[in-house]
């Protein structure tokens, strides 16, 4: 099967004060229809930065994307509008995600405007998509504004507006982080269902392992702009490769009272981080090696579906 | 009708601004109402008996006195308030829609258009006003549009500044980045989403123009480089001048048109004082 | 023996609408020597009722009722001045965003010899003494006192604030989200700098939080809020593994595990009651899928060390039976 959204060798260098700072270096992934993949890590491990480049929300300083068989990397115009159409994002905080003055209808209608859907077809299209993210009866929320809803209902608009352009690809940047715990589960299964009812391709961006494991069969962890580990979620949850995957595995809490109080196998800090050349993590890694200064790991296979970049062997790993 | 309401929730908290809006107020009212409040037509030469009634000094028939020339003082500064709105609405819409614009492109767009603007808007604001305003009505005729042309040009940097300001942190909420993901094109995403939001701020800055307006004209109308033909405050001025009236003590005719000015531009002055509270919330709590 | 009691606790905001109970008759002991967290979601009193217990209130709240007893006084009957007293000796706070505690144009040095010779009425030289101690006992390197707090990460930030509040030694430390806004690596190494020192310091600490595992990793007992009051509330094991109330049976159930078989999470429909207006009865009442008719009338009572705010807590077992299927959650 190939994948509806390949690519390869990914870098962002965003120019700060005069310095180059590589925001992602390296990354390549690729998502097939009805695959959904988790992208892990710190904030400013590039996560972020991966996903607005693969929506096009930001242009990547090397690397290529293709999008369901064509190079998306430079478009512009028209096909760049026709590729919006495929790809699309659901936001993190949904108090900020709409437009104060826009009625749902009208945040709705919008997607549908420029991506030049007959005016014939809004209603039946808003219609069924509420249906979807369970706003109904949709008459009752058309003309509300933002202010008028919650934090969860508000999720749910997002999230329509993402789907009624009838995408391919969904990124989903931290999409309950800002929500009540009792109205996450909510969002979530919304999400789930729609990628396995419309067969959509979805990237999960988060912080948190137990989100991505409930949504992501295959998850990607990211450490200071770089892959250091992806596998299928609960292989790499069970059984993490890269000592900076173990110490966040065994940071995720958990609700419940018996669990690993043990000490983080992980030094110092993300200031820590060690300079040009060699591994990225050596400077917190309790095994860093003299080949770790010397040289970064490049990404290797492990087993036939798990890659880690890591100098360490066997049993190690 | 939220920036409606907006804007009247403003008022309602700064009593500064109140006041200001209160003096607009009541000069719009007197300028629509101006053929009924006035005694007197403002350029008519009256007459006690057969003799020209000149510098007459305040009396229940003339409250403000007459003109070296035989006119009403009063029914001159109640005519002279619809010159004055006349260009100051004109001038201060030109500076919002000029600024407004200006402001969006530079604060959205960034990049070469924003280093264009922001450079011109330096120099404009490095150009000694008055001057300006006298160099560009002397190289054409003189007359109401070049005043209104100079007061626009010449204005639009501050409402540009604080637009480019405020635009510079709309465009990184989310839901502008979420119009561009849902395929709106730059100037749809400027037009139709960010302007509406900074249109109260820009109202608020034109009704500190129009007070800036008005003194402009006044100023160009004294200096002789403005209409003789408007009946203006300006031009009462003039009058007053070229007739000594200082030095005859007539303060009955130069003191009303001055005192009008003043208070145009102490309006505009209220206002904006009232409005750095909202623009600069942290700074008004110190 | 509880160090701190709070009954029938009535904070207020202002607003246009009128007031709103944003903590609504709270009854709480917390005993000395134990964490316990203050667990709930966003407006359901929990950071009010933390900053009422500090006394540190935003301008549109007040205390409209309820007792407060510290150390045998009653802190809402208290004066300023002898509340100021008490602050950071006896009480101290650790706020969400390490940047409010610190002063962001002095070096961490002055701040802390600030607060031990000016509170603490220390000597410097035994003050400086001090304040390497404690950078040492939050994993600060104390070199780093000389720093300022923009050259520190956000959990060095948090554990310099840490140090701040511990620095004279309080009985009673109140923690508002203190790993709230951190990366789960920092947020553990955090809650562990916390959680060693509560216990070599035997001191009493509150962790006001909006997650139940932060709460289930670092403390001894909890009280679950909703809607201005508290609905359950016990020892930790007990609350999490055996919820009496609804509302708590529904969280656990609402959010995804890192471990453990596939399940369907069930989201608890609906939202909480205005607190402009509360309902008379319970008011998880139009949320619980386990709601009865006197549910709408009468405020259920608590009792006991395990407490839960519920007509039915003597079905819990069955209930919480019940909770676990999806399909008990689904809207009616």
């Amino acid at each position: 099967m190939t994948a509806l959204i390949d690519a390869t060798g990914l870098e962002k260098i965003f120019r700060s004060r005069g310095r180059d700072v590589a925001a992602v270096a390296d990354v390549s992934l690729s998502v097939g229809a009805g695959e959904a993949l988790g992208i892990v890590g710190e904030s400013g491990c590039g996560k972020t930065t991966t996903a607005r480049m693969l929506l096009r929300l930001e242009d990547p300083t090397a690397g290529r994307i293709i999008f369901d068989g064509t190079d998306i990397t430079t478009l512009r115009g028209a096909a760049l509008l026709k590729f919006r159409a495929q790809a699309q994002l659901v936001f993190q905080n949904p108090f900020d995600a709409l437009n104060p003055r826009f009625t749902i209808r009208r945040a709705l209608a919008e997607p549908l405007n420029n991506f030049g859907v007959p005016v014939s077809e809004h209603a039946e299209r808003i219609d069924a998509v509420l249906h979807r993210v369970r706003l109904t009866p949709p008459a009752a929320w058309l003309d509300r504004r933002p202010h008028e809803l919650s934090g969860g209902q508000l999720q749910r608009v997002v999230l329509a507006r993402a789907l009624i352009p009838g995408p391919k690809l969904i990124v989903a940047d931290e999409p309950v982080s800002m929500l009540d715990v009792s109205v996450r589960a909510g969002i979530l299964n919304l999400l789930r269902e729609a990628r396995d009812a419309l067969g959509l391709a979805a990237v999960y961006i988060s912080h948190d392992l137990a989100l991505i494991r409930y949504v992501c069969e295959r998850t990607m962890v990211m450490y200071l702009g770089r892959v250091v580990e992806e596998g299928p979620t609960k292989e790499l949850i069970a059984k993490p490769a890269h000592p900076y995957t173990r110490a966040l595995v065994a940071a995720v809490p958990v609700p419940h009272v018996t669990q690993d109080r043990a000490q983080l196998p992980i030094r110092g800090s993300l200031s820590d981080a060690a300079s040009v050349g060699g591994c990225a993590f050596r400077g917190r890694c309790p095994h860093a090696m003299k080949i770790c200064t010397d040289q970064a790991p490049p990404l290797r296979s492990i087993t036939p579906t798990r890659q880690v970049a890591c100098h360490l062997e066997g049993a190690m790993l | 009708m939220r920036s409606a309401s907006a804007i009247l929730r403003f008022f309602r908290s700064e009593p500064f601004a109140v006041i200001g809006g209160a003096i607009y107020g009541a000069i719009v009212l007197v300028a629509i109402f101006a053929d009924g409040l006035a005694p007197y037509p403002p350029k008519a030469i009256l007459r006690v008996g057969a003799r020209v009634a000149r510098y007459l000094p305040m009396s229940a028939d003339h409250w403000l006195g007459t003109t070296s020339s035989g006119r009403d003082v009063l029914s001159q500064l109640i005519w002279g308030t619809r010159a004055a709105l006349a260009v100051g609405l004109t001038a201060a819409v030109a500076v919002v829609a000029i600024g407004t614009v200006l402001g969006l492109l530079s604060g959205y767009l960034g990049g070469w258009v924003d280093k264009i603007i922001t450079w011109f808007a330096d120099i404009v604001l490095g150009l000694p006003f008055l001057p300006s305003m006298l160099v560009l009505a002397s190289l054409t005729r003189p007359g109401t549009l070049v005043v209104i042309l100079s007061v626009a040009g010449l204005l639009w940097p501050n409402t540009a500044r604080v637009i480019r300001a405020q635009v510079l942190s709309l465009r990184e909420r989310a839901w502008v980045e979420a119009a561009r993901v849902t395929g709106c094109s730059t100037g749809r995403i400027m037009f139709v989403h960010v302007l509406p939001q900074v249109l109260p701020l820009a109202a608020l800055y034109g009704s500190v123009a129009i007070g800036w307006a008005i003194l402009a004209e006044a100023s160009a109308s004294f200096l002789g480089f403005g209409d003789p033909d408007t009946m203006s405050w300006g031009v009462m001025l003039q009058e007053a001048y070229a007739n000594q009236a200082l030095s005859r003590g007539a303060w009955n005719w130069f003191a009303p048109p001055g005192a009008a000015l003043m208070a145009m531009v102490l309006a505009g002055f209220l206002i904006s004082r009232g409005s750095e509270k909202l623009l600069f919330p942290k700074l008004a709590e110190q | 023996m509880s160090m701190l009691s709070v009954r029938d606790l009535v904070v207020t905001y202002a607003t246009r609408a009128g007031p709103v109970r944003a903590v609504d008759g709270v009854d709480l002991d917390i005993p000395a020597g134990s964490i316990t967290g203050l667990v709930g979601e966003s407006g359901c009193g929990k950071s009010t009722l933390g900053r009422a217990l500090m006394g540190v209130l935003p301008e549109a709240g007040k205390i409209a009722g309820g007792q407060i007893v510290f150390e045998g006084a009653d802190l809402v009957a208290l004066s300023p001045t002898a509340r100021r007293a008490i602050a950071w000796r006896r009480l101290s706070f650790i706020p969400q965003t390490a940047m409010n505690a610190l002063d962001p144009v002095q070096r961490l040095r002055a701040q802390m010899l600030e607060v031990l010779v000016e509170r603490g009425g220390l000597g410097k030289a035994e003050a400086l003494a001090r304040a390497s101690e404690l950078f040492h006992l939050v994993g600060l390197d104390p070199i780093r006192l000389s720093d300022y707090p923009h050259q520190f990460s956000g959990g060095m930030r948090q554990r310099a604030s840490i140090a701040l509040a511990l620095a004279l030694e309080p009985a009673l430390v109140i923690a508002d989200e203190p790993v709230t806004a951190l990366d789960v690596i920092v947020q553990r190494q955090v809650l562990d700098v916390m959680r060693n020192l509560q216990a070599r310091l035997g001191l009493a600490m509150i962790l006001v939080t909006h997650d139940i595992a932060v709460v289930a990793y670092a403390c001894d007992r909890v009280a679950v809020m909703y809607a201005g009051r508290i609905v359950e509330a016990g020892p930790v094991a007990d609350v999490l593994e055996n919820p009496l109330h609804p509302y708590t049976m529904g969280l656990t159930h609402a959010f995804p595990d890192l471990y453990g078989d596939d399940m369907t999470l069930v989201p608890i429909d609906g939202t909480p009651p205005s607190l402009l207006h509360p309902p008379a009865g319970c008011r998880f009442a139009a949320r619980c899928p386990f709601v009865q008719p006197r549910c709408a009338d009468e405020p259920p009572v608590m009792t006991g060390d395990h407490q839960a705010a519920c007509w039915r807590v003597d079905e819990a077992a069955e209930l919480r039976a019940l909770a676990a299927t999806p399909a008990t959650w689904l809207p009616k």
